[in-house]
């Protein structure tokens, strides 16, 4: 990229740890995320918000990361998968994602756990209606999707007792 | 450069004193799907997402008074029948949580579903200048050509109006459940002295209104027994749902053939005028 003509000085907290970084202003929160933190559990695909692989959680809601320019999370505390489990102790979504077999290839895997999560965090009692709307704009070619709706079903009631 | 004011001052400001290049964002979910595709280039953006009170919902004197900023998700609760039911159609909840309606009127797409159901429940958008102060306009004249409207390249969409009485229906075709752009789109409103509205989305270069499907249900508007005779009865119906099938002007494109898109005008037309009277 060529000189931008400045570059916007960003500062948010992400997965809890404060951030300060310069950024140039065209680039996306996917990129910024990926290239400045390294953080390439999220994933790009499609670019144009109808795949949802890059699902991030901004200030407690599901957003399209690849959407967002990266100087409109200034102030925000950002979720993204590195940031729910990890080998030692997986995110509830994580562990019944493996166990249902909903991860397959695993490319669309963090958007929808992402998605799923912030529906999740939100909602002590969703509805059937309102498990489904939480990933419909979320894309998988491989599993069919009815493995991926018991894994959240799953963690729900896990996470619910 | 970016710019990201936090008060409506300081953004028009920034507005007036930026040339064209700046371009002016608030969800993004538009403009930065034209960057990732590289059909838009821009170097620097007047960013609105943090401007206060840009997301306020007000009910005033039978007004609804939407700051430019609110989501689809704000739209989605809000108890307006056509509007709300317009929002939760729109992309996914990723989508519905950043994009906004001023964005959503700055596009100016013929499928813009929230311009859709303003268009039907009678709404102005308030264009302010930092200097020359705010106009408020209709959105038929709002809406000029393909994705060009009224708004001056040192203006703000900063608030959208409309009256909160009306009753009103929606309804879209698309090919899935969600992230569903149309492939026609109807919303009609009935004020409460009984005058219709009838917008139609995706059949034509901008939103549009179907002015003779509405002459069919209100005649002289100002002709009360006109109305409660045309009460629609079934007739009335098929005539204002032919109407707008008729002066319907879609294109071909990828989504539909014109054909198609002329003859769910009329199935949209009928149908929801049906919701309208039978409840
Ligand atoms: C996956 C996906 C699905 C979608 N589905 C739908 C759908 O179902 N129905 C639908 O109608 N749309 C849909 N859209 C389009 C888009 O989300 C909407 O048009 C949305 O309303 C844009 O709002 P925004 O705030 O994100 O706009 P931005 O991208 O921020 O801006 C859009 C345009 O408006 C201008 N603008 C924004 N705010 C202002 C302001 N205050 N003053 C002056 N100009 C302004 C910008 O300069 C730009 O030209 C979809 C988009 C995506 C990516």
């Amino acid at each position: 990229m060529g000189d931008s003509g400045g570059a916007w000085h960003l500062s948010c907290t992400v997965n809890g740890e404060p951030v300060e970084a310069e950024v140039d202003p065209r680039i996306t929160l996917l990129t910024f995320l990926r290239e400045h933190l390294l953080l390439t559990g999220t994933k790009g695909a499609c670019l144009e918000g109808e795949c949802g692989s890059c699902t991030v959680i901004v200030d407690g809601r599901p957003i399209n990361s690849c959407l967002m320019l990266a100087g409109q999370a200034q102030g925000c505390s950002i979720q993204t998968i590195e940031g729910i489990g990890d080998d030692k102790k997986l995110h509830a979504l994580q562990k019944h994602f493996i166990a249902t077999g909903a991860a397959q290839c695993g490319y669309c895997t963090p958007g929808l756990i992402m998605a799923a999560k912030a529906m999740l965090d939100a909602n002590p009692s969703p509805t059937e209606q309102e498990f489904t709307t939480a990933i419909e704009a979320n894309i998988c070619r491989c599993t069919g999707y009815e493995s991926i709706r018991q894994a959240i079903r799953d963690a729900y009631r896990e996470i619910h007792g | 450069m970016f710019y990201q004011p936090t008060d409506m001052a300081e953004a028009l400001r920034l507005r007036a004193e930026l040339g064209p290049e700046v371009v002016t964002v608030c969800g993004g979910t538009d403009v930065v799907v034209a960057m990732n595709h590289g059909v838009a280039r821009p170097e620097a953006f007047l960013d609105l997402s943090r401007v206060a009170g840009r997301d306020s919902v007000e009910r005033v004197n039978g007004i609804y008074l939407l700051g430019g900023g609110v989501t689809f998700a704000q739209m989605a609760k809000l108890p307006v029948r056509a509007l709300a039911e317009a929002a939760r159609s729109v992309g996914g909840p990723q989508i519905r949580n950043v994009g906004t309606i001023a964005g959503n009127l700055g596009t100016a797409s013929p499928a813009g579903d929230g311009s859709v159901a303003l268009l039907a429940l009678d709404a102005e958008v308030e264009l302010s200048h930092v200097e020359r102060g705010s106009r408020w306009v209709r959105l038929e004249e709002f809406f000029l050509d393909y994705k060009r409207t009224a708004l001056q390249p040192d203006e703000l969409i900063t608030r959208v109006r409309f009256p909160s009485d009306f009753e009103s229906v929606w309804y879209k075709i698309g090919k899935r459940g969600a992230v569903n752009i149309s492939i026609v789109c109807c919303a009609i409103g009935r004020s409460p002295a009984g005058a219709y509205r009838i917008a139609l989305g995706s059949v034509g270069p901008v939103p549009m209104r179907a002015m003779e499907a509405e002459a069919v249900l209100n005649g002289d508007s100002t002709d009360a027994a006109h109305r409660a005779v045309a009460y629609l009865a079934d007739e009335v119906i098929e005539r204002a749902a032919e109407a707008a099938e008729l002066e319907a002007a879609p294109i071909d494109d990828q989504r539909s053939s014109a054909r198609y898109r002329e003859a769910m005008c009329r199935v949209l037309v009928r149908r929801l005028l049906r919701e309208l009277r039978d409840g």
